[in-house]
């Protein structure tokens, strides 16, 4: 009870303010002044009733169905969102697959050289390692010049040890390889339809390799070797021999 | 391809495995709160129809956001942020100014009504035509049971300012029902 009387300095105006700031405060000060003065305690008690009454008036009635309403609604939203969601996934879905296709196709059908230089060098080296000068060269002027047929062209004579013809793809078009026999390496020929996405620039050279190519008719040929090669020669000696029908 | 079908399948229960326990948490919280939240918006707006748009509005919010609510515990301070904000939105759509209180828009009495309900009528109008700033923190106070600290926070302000209109909104409820006779004469005549 000594305790109290200490306690019990707070003055009346104090008390009520935080009294009513907050009829239900656990401050033990409050709560002292409070268990102390019996008027205090009156006061406190009418504020109780004061709050009861705020209560009951602030309780308005809630509408009877609105947490079905707030249910229905939020279920209604997020199945259109779900529905948009699957739309766009599918949108998704396909701008991939189309994406893919468009660079497989573009991938396939465009070329990563853009001039025949670079790409008749690639094409050499690729090869490189299925020929060599001690290759047997055995192919005739007649299976050459079948070949050649579908170039409109063909050779009049044979002008060099040709130990390989094919058809090869040249950066997607259809070409004639030649392999011949060089002075220290294979020498390679292609034959090839003029294009408009290679640039033909007439010589060109690699790391170990250098290139030349001519104009014929409808055609290209390109003489690819090495340092020791005299191109000049390949060419003169091509240029002598071809005949072109169309 | 086929695992990636697969995948997407496996990741679609998982989804909505995820939907499902989304769905149970929400409809606790709208059943818990929903009350007290349509209280609270009606002591905003004073208007029913307003007040359920906003609870209505609210709780879509919430759906949305629903996996940022960690602590159930704050999920009503929580959605009474939301409404708020709503409410704040309401106003800059429409601009129409709210304290020009009007009678006919708070809650009809019927001539039916019991000594309590008068007395709640009576009390209710004197709450709305109370300024703003006194009643959302008594709102808050009896209504929504927060502590002075918990209502600063909420209101941005701080606790002193809240704790000084609580006792100024009370003081003005108490010198209003300590008149309440008279009023009520007037009332029933």
């Amino acid at each position: 009870m000594s305790l109290n009387n200490e306690v019990n300095t707070m003055d009346d105006l104090q008390f009520r303010r935080s009294i009513y700031a907050d009829p239900k405060t656990t401050d033990a000060e409050v709560l002292a002044a409070i268990e102390a003065d019996p008027a205090k305690q009156k006061f406190s008690q009418e504020l109780d009733a004061l709050d009861e009454k705020i209560l009951s008036a602030l309780s308005i009635p809630v509408p009877e169905n609105l947490s079905e309403k707030l249910i229905l609604r939020q279920s209604l939203a997020s199945h259109q969102q779900q529905k948009r969601r699957s739309r766009i996934r599918l949108a998704m879905a396909a701008s991939v697959a189309f994406v893919m296709g468009a660079t497989f196709t573009f991938l396939q059908f465009s070329s990563a050289y853009t001039n025949v230089g670079d790409y008749a060098i690639a094409h050499v080296n690729h090869e490189a390692k299925y020929f060599t000068n001690s290759s047997e060269a055995n192919v005739t002027l007649a299976s050459l010049n079948k070949k050649m047929a579908s170039f409109n062209g063909s050779f009049s004579e044979n002008f060099g040890e040709l130990i390989m013809a094919d058809f090869c793809r040249f950066d997607g078009m259809k070409s004639l390889h030649l392999v011949f026999r060089g002075d220290s390496s294979p020498v390679n020929i292609f034959i090839i339809p003029n294009s408009d996405h290679l640039e033909f620039n007439s010589s060109f050279k690699g790391d170990a390799l250098k290139g030349s190519a001519k104009n014929f008719n409808k055609s290209h040929i390109i003489v690819v070797g090495d340092e020791a090669e005299s191109l000049q020669q390949w060419q003169e000696r091509i240029a002598k021999n071809v005949r072109w029908s169309a | 391809m086929i695992k990636k079908i697969f995948g997407n399948k496996n990741q679609q229960a998982q989804v909505s495995n995820n939907m499902a326990t989304k769905q149970v948490r929400y409809e606790a919280l709208v059943k818990a709160l929903h009350g007290d939240l349509y209280r609270y918006a009606y002591w905003l707006c004073h208007e029913k129809q307003v007040a359920e748009d906003l609870v209505q509005e609210t709780f879509l919010r919430a759906w949305r956001a629903l996996d940022s609510l960690k602590d159930e515990k704050a999920a009503k301070s929580w959605l009474i942020t939301i409404l708020r904000r709503e409410n704040a939105r309401r106003f800059e759509r429409k601009r129409f100014d709210m304290s020009e209180y009007e009678e006919a828009t708070i809650t009809d009495t019927r001539s039916t009504s019991t000594e309590q309900e008068i007395e709640n009528h009576w009390l209710r109008e004197k709450i709305a035509a109370m300024p703003e700033e006194y009643r959302e923190p008594l709102t808050l106070q009896v209504l929504g049971g927060f502590s002075g600290e918990e209502i600063a926070s909420m209101l941005s302000l701080n606790k002193n300012t809240v704790m000084t209109r609580l006792f100024r909104a009370r003081n003005q409820l108490k010198e209003a029902l300590d008149d309440e006779p008279k009023q009520r004469g007037q009332y029933n005549g």
